[in-house]
Formats: C-alpha cells, sequence, structure tokens
C-alpha cells in the first residue's frame, strides 16, 4: 500500500524526520488523505534488531554525526528518539502553559506564556494518550508495580506524597493495538524489544504506509528548504544514502528533526527575502535551547530491590509538579523511577576505592529516582554553527551552548533533598545524587511558539510566522519545557498540527 | 602460540608473582615464555604488570572477583590492535609514577600505604585512562554479575515478568 511519489509532485506535504513529532502529524495526514512523503535520514530497524546491548543498539540507531558542545543523546533512524525514550507520558499543568503570569519575570530569562490553554490542549492529550496506549488512562490499567515503583511509593508515602501512580507510560500494560503487554524485559530505554512501548517505527510509520497516501524515504538528509519569490516554501533538498541531491516539491514542508537539526535546517535555507535563515526574523531561531533539570538519587536499601528487573522507568510522583516560590525556586518536578546497568551505576558511583566499590557490592539492593524539570528559557543556550568546520554533509558542524540557570540549582539541591528523605525514611544504609545525568534527551525549545512574531519563531500552531506553509512539528516549538518528559505533549500537538494544516488545505489557505 | 596468547601467559605469570609464588612455585615453561616476552619493545615487563594487576584490584576492590578477572581486564585492553600499544604506555607510566611517589618498590607497600600512593597520583592521565578501563571491565564482568545478582539481558528467556519483577520482602508497608 506505500505509495511512490514524483519529485515534481507539488500536491504532497513533505515532513522531515519521522519520530514523536514527525512520525505522528505524517500518519495524522495520511489518515485525512492528505499525500506525505516522509524523510528519514536513518535507517529503517525492525523489531529483530532490537538487542539488549546499549553499545550495540548506539551503533544501530545513535545520531554520531560531529557536534560540538554539549552532547546530545538522540537518534538518527526510522522512530527517532521513539526508539530511546522512556516511556513516561504525564500531562502538562495548567501553570505551566502560563509560566510567565505564574512566575512573573524570572532574572535572566525569556519567559513567555503558551499561545495556547491547557483547555484547548486537553482534548489532544486525550487522542494522544489513547493512540500511544499510556497506561492508567482511558481503558488502560496502570502499569505493573516493579520492586523499585514500590520502594519509590513507599518512601514517598511517609515524607508525605500523595500523587504517586504506576499509570502514565506508554507501554503496554495490555495488549492493545496489535501489540503485546509489557513482559519487563528491561533494557527499552534503547528499543523495546518487543514492541510494547509506543514507537512511530512500528505504529504511525506502518499504519501511514496502510492508507496509500504515504511514502518514507530512508537515507534522506534534508540539505535545505526552497522557497517561491513570495516567500512560500516550495521544496526540500535532501541528499541520499549516496550523498546524490534531490529536490521534492512540496504543498507544505513540516520539520521536526529534533532541535539542533530542525535549527540548521532552517537556518541553512537562509536566501535574499530571509538573509537570517526561515523563521528567523525575530532572532530567536535556535536561542531559548531547553533540556530540563535532572538529577539522580541513589540509595542502598536494607534489603534486596533487583531493580534492573524490569522497565526502567515504572512510576512517578506528582507531588512537586507545582509552583510554590518558597520552596525557593520557579516550577516544578517530576519524581520517576530511575534503575540501570552496573556499569552505569558504577559511572553514577564516580570515584574508585572501597567506597566506590562498596555501592555497587550492594547492587542487587539499590533503589533509584530521578526528576524531570522545568527549565527556564535563556536566550544564551542555543544552537549556532561552526565558522570553518564541516561535517561528512558539507553541513557547517552544529555547536550546542547550554549552562544551568540559578533556578535549576536551586531546584536540583530540593529534589535531591526530598529525593534522599525519601529513601532514608526507609532506613536506607547509603544514599547518592548525581547531577550529570540524563542530560540532551529531552530538547526544546529553538523554534518556540509565541502571541507576537517578535517573541519567537512559529504561532500558536507551530506555523513559521511569516511562511503561511512552514511548519515545525517537534519539541523545538515548545516557548517553555514544563516539568514532564516532553514527548505526549510532542504527539498531542502534532495531531492538533495536523488537523488545522489539513483544515487549511481543504480551505485553500495552503 | 600466537601474541594474544603470550599475552595471556604473561599475565599468569604476572599473578604468580603477586601472589608471592615467584620464583618457586612457577611453572619453568611460563617462565621461559615471560622471559622471551618481558622487555620486548612496547612491552611492558612483569612487574609492571604484576603492579598494575594490584592496582587494578584496588581502584575496584571486590573479594570474589579473583587477580584473573582483575589481570584479563588489563590483557583485552593491551590485545586491542589500535588501542594496545597506547595503553602498555600508560600501564608503564602509572607504573613508574607509583614508584616515583611511593620513593622505592610501590607493590612492597602495605595496602593502605597503597592506595593513598594512588590518591597522589590519580589526577594523572594514565591513571585516568587505566581505571576507565577497569571500571569498564569489572563491572561488565560476568563473575561480578553473578556476585551481585545481576542478570542481564532477558530478551532470550522472555523478560523479568514471571522471573522475580515486582519481588520484594522487606518493605514494611503493605502496598
Amino acid at each position: 500500500m506505500a505509495r511512490q511519489y514524483e519529485l515534481d509532485d507539488d500536491t504532497v506535504v513533505v515532513v522531515i524526520g519521522s519520530g514523536a513529532g514527525g512520525g505522528t502529524v505524517a500518519n495524522e495526514l495520511a489518515q485525512k488523505g492528505v499525500d506525505v512523503v516522509c524523510l528519514e535520514a536513518g535507517n529503517r530497524l525492525t523489531l529483530a534488531d532490537v538487542v539488549n546491548d546499549l553499545v550495540v543498539m548506539d551503533q544501530k540507531m545513535g545520531w554520531h554525526d560531529k557536534r560540538l558542545g554539549a552532547p546530545l543523546w538522540i537518534c538518527k533512524t526510522v522512530g527517532g528518539t521513539t526508539m530511546r525514550w522512556s516511556g513516561v507520558t504525564p500531562r502538562f499543568r495548567d501553570f505551566e502553559l502560563r509560566p510567565r503570569s505564574t512566575y512573573g519575570a524570572l532574572a535572566d530569562t525569556t519567559l513567555i506564556d503558551w499561545p495556547l490553554t491547557l483547555e484547548e490542549l486537553s482534548p489532544y492529550y486525550d487522542r494522544a494518550e489513547s493512540k500511544m496506549g499510556v497506561s492508567g488512562t482511558h481503558d488502560m490499567p496502570p502499569s505493573f508495580e516493579t520492586s523499585n515503583y514500590k520502594v519509590l511509593k513507599a518512601g514517598g508515602q511517609r515524607i508525605g506524597y500523595k500523587q504517586i501512580t504506576s499509570a502514565r507510560t506508554a507501554i503496554n500494560s495490555v495488549a492493545r493495538d496489535g501489540r503485546p503487554a509489557c513482559q519487563q524485559i528491561g533494557f527499552c530505554w534503547d528499543g523495546c524489544a518487543v514492541g510494547a512501548k509506543w514507537s512511530t517505527l512500528y505504529t504511525e510509520i506502518p499504519k501511514a504506509e496502510q492508507t496509500g497516501h504515504f511514502e518514507l524515504r530512508t537515507g534522506a538528509m534534508a540539505m535545505k528548504i526552497e522557497h517561491d519569490a513570495k516567500g512560500k516554501v516550495r521544496s526540500v533538498v535532501y541528499a541520499d544514502a549516496d550523498g546524490t541531491l534531490h529536490e521534492q516539491k512540496a504543498r507544505a514542508v513540516c520539520v521536526a528533526g529534533n532541535v539542533v537539526e530542525t535549527t540548521r535546517l532552517l537556518h541553512n535555507s537562509n536566501s535574499s527575502l530571509f538573509p537570517d535563515g526561515l523563521g528567523n526574523a525575530s532572532g530567536h531561531l535556535g536561542r531559548n535551547y531547553m533540556r530540563h533539570v535532572m538529577s539522580l538519587t541513589l540509595a542502598v536499601m536494607p534489603g534486596e530491590v533487583n531493580f534492573h528487573k524490569g522497565t526502567r522507568q515504572s512510576g512517578l510522583i506528582l507531588d512537586e509538579q507545582r509552583h510554590d516560590p518558597d520552596r525557593g525556586f520557579a516550577g516544578g518536578y517530576v519524581i520517576e523511577t530511575a534503575a540501570d546497568q552496573p556499569y552505569g551505576i558504577a559511572t553514577y558511583v564516580g570515584g574508585w576505592g572501597e567506597e566506590a566499590a562498596d555501592f555497587l557490592e550492594h547492587y542487587s539492593q539499590i533503589a533509584g529516582c530521578w526528576i524531570t524539570g522545568e527549565d527556564p528559557p535563556q536566550a544564551a543556550n542555543r544552537i549556532t554553527f561552526h565558522a570553518t568546520e564541516r561535517d561528512a554533509y558539507g553541513l557547517p558542524v552544529p555547536v550546542v551552548e547550554y549552562s544551568d540557570h540559578p533556578n535549576s540549582t536551586a531546584m536540583r539541591k530540593h529534589a535531591d533533598q526530598r529525593c534522599g528523605a525519601l529513601y532514608a525514611s526507609l532506613g536506607a544504609r547509603r544514599i547518592k545524587s548525581v547531577a550529570n545525568i540524563g542530560h540532551g534527551c529531552h530538547n526544546m525549545g529553538v523554534a518556540r511558539m509565541s502571541e507576537k512574531p517578535a517573541d519567537g519563531v512559529t504561532n500558536r500552531w507551530g506555523r513559521v510566522h511569516d511562511i503561511p506553509n512552514l511548519f515545525v512539528s517537534d519539541g523545538s516549538v515548545f516557548p517553555t519545557s514544563a516539568a514532564p518528559n516532553p514527548t505526549l505533549t510532542i504527539v498531542a500537538l502534532a495531531i492538533r498540527q495536523a488537523e488545522h494544516i489539513a483544515a487549511s488545505m481543504s480551505r485553500r489557505e495552503i | 602460540m600466537n601474541q594474544k596468547q603470550l599475552a595471556r601467559r604473561r599475565f599468569v605469570v604476572a599473578i604468580m608473582a603477586l601472589s608471592g609464588a615467584a620464583g618457586t612455585a612457577l611453572n619453568p615453561q611460563l617462565s621461559l615464555f615471560s622471559r622471551a616476552w618481558a622487555g620486548s619493545p612496547g612491552q611492558p615487563d612483569e612487574g609492571v604488570l604484576a603492579a598494575m594487576v594490584r592496582m587494578a584490584r584496588l581502584l575496584y576492590p571486590h573479594d570474589a572477583l579473583s587477580d584473573e578477572v582483575y589481570a584479563d581486564i588489563l590483557d583485552r585492553a593491551l590485545s586491542e590492535t589500535a588501542a594496545g600499544a597506547a595503553f602498555a604506555g600508560q600501564l608503564d607510566a602509572a607504573a613508574a609514577a607509583l614508584d616515583a611517589r611511593a620513593g622505592g618498590a610501590w607493590r612492597d607497600l602495605d595496602t593502605a600505604a597503597q592506595v593513598e600512593v594512588m590518591r597522589g597520583i590519580e589526577s594523572e592521565a594514565s591513571f585516568v585512562a587505566i581505571q576507565a578501563t577497569v571500571q569498564f571491565g569489572v563491572y561488565n564482568h560476568r563473575d561480578f554479575w553473578k556476585r551481585v545478582g545481576y542478570a542481564g539481558p532477558s530478551k532470550g528467556f522472555g523478560g523479568y515478568l514471571h522471573r522475580g519483577a515486582g519481588d520484594i520482602d522487606w518493605l514494611p508497608e503493605k502496598l
């Protein structure tokens, strides 16, 4: 049923990227009968390619093109980073879409409110949860309670938390939608071996192909978006796996390359009409890059936990997802279970000698959790491009500039104290906080949505402010990071955007 | 016997030296091999190897792991075609730095003193490189996994759902 489109077919919508944003917007459009060509830089794996070895999986699907500065932990493969994610899918709360109104002016930030409300987003959250099979929502039971979750729950209750749940994970808690229930294999951070965890690789992409309105081109690296004299985009130039350039005409274009590639593509598409890149009239393109405040707590408990037996992230505490300036910082954070293999734990614990070895000697007794917390937008946290260095495609090498805001430091301190108290309440023998973890998994903000064109890159639909048929469909459009893991919100926004694009097409506005 | 097997033999010699077996109970054939090899260009000598096996244990000391395990980790790093020569140089450099700081044979010090000398060189490049190698080797080693009950990849046996996931018996709360 998969279609093939001609390069000069200008009726197609070209979607760049096949992950949470691109894969979803592509399938949603195809389901409505819109013809879609999806360009994916990586290869297409199958479930048989998934092995329980993160080094091997990184070789198969990691993004290894040259980059400088802060590392990003993302994928070049069909499914994008839905092949490397926890599956944790809490919703944003009302205040998190109104951060500027709620927190006030936060020094050294570019804080703005979202140009849409939670009320407006909620129906799309419903549809995203249903699509992804989020546990504990709609018809799905909560997730299986792992031993690590049971420790989190008991300790959380002891220190007074009320919002503790094993729900809100996009891993099938029961067989559903042609995919099996979770078998607690573990290692699924780098690809679920049975397809129980939602990934566009085996949901949105094949579903789109079944419509007869969709073509996936793998090994296709988008190089430049071309526009006509009036400033409407008209085609995408891409390199195939052999490096040969092709130009696919388009009625509209959706960019979903994760923050670095989204920035680079819009930046490299500059022209006399758009000298600083597409969508960059405000100067905000590539700025306000956010990656969540993260911190890990590991504790040696009085008895065995064996947290490697099962999914890495299997439960949440949501009590700290609130704004309470008395805690000494703005915004909130979510506490989530976390686990790793012995070598991973050794690198987190750090150091050497008796003390480090003793922690690892008690591996079977370790419980763990980490936080993701709101990371305020800062203009200086940004993606830039090296003046002379070029990568294998001949494109300027991206430079990722990122540093913590003092708000993040204060939040991390609070979280470390709370998570430590949680495990101490159950008699933990040793507790270790690790700040340097997880960064570069959650990438947001470089093409943010804004009510006023001067404040951002895209409008409330993720459409580039001054270009009527160019959209951004990934986490780049987030005006703020909020606390929750971003994927559910990326998917909800992509469903909403597809509806908007299809309606605009029927009205002949695109 | 290929290069790798030869290198392996040299480690056996080093381990025996470490446990005080050298000289008396040493298999003459092994010592013959080691003499043929030791001191060849770019290769650490027996004394260096014995010291480095000792240092590897003190980096990540686990009683359940034999000296063979630590030797094996260094051996594998030395056998890597691309990085092996550089690693050999790092072993030499670290052994020399330990002796220099100890003001004599570091290996002859007691454990507490050995660790103290190691602290003194822990920021040196050779030490950092060896530490990373030993850390990776120890915590990915099947003997360590067995010791701490880490069962590893589970795809092959269908996951942990019916093999202990969720089992916990010491929590005071009824959940």
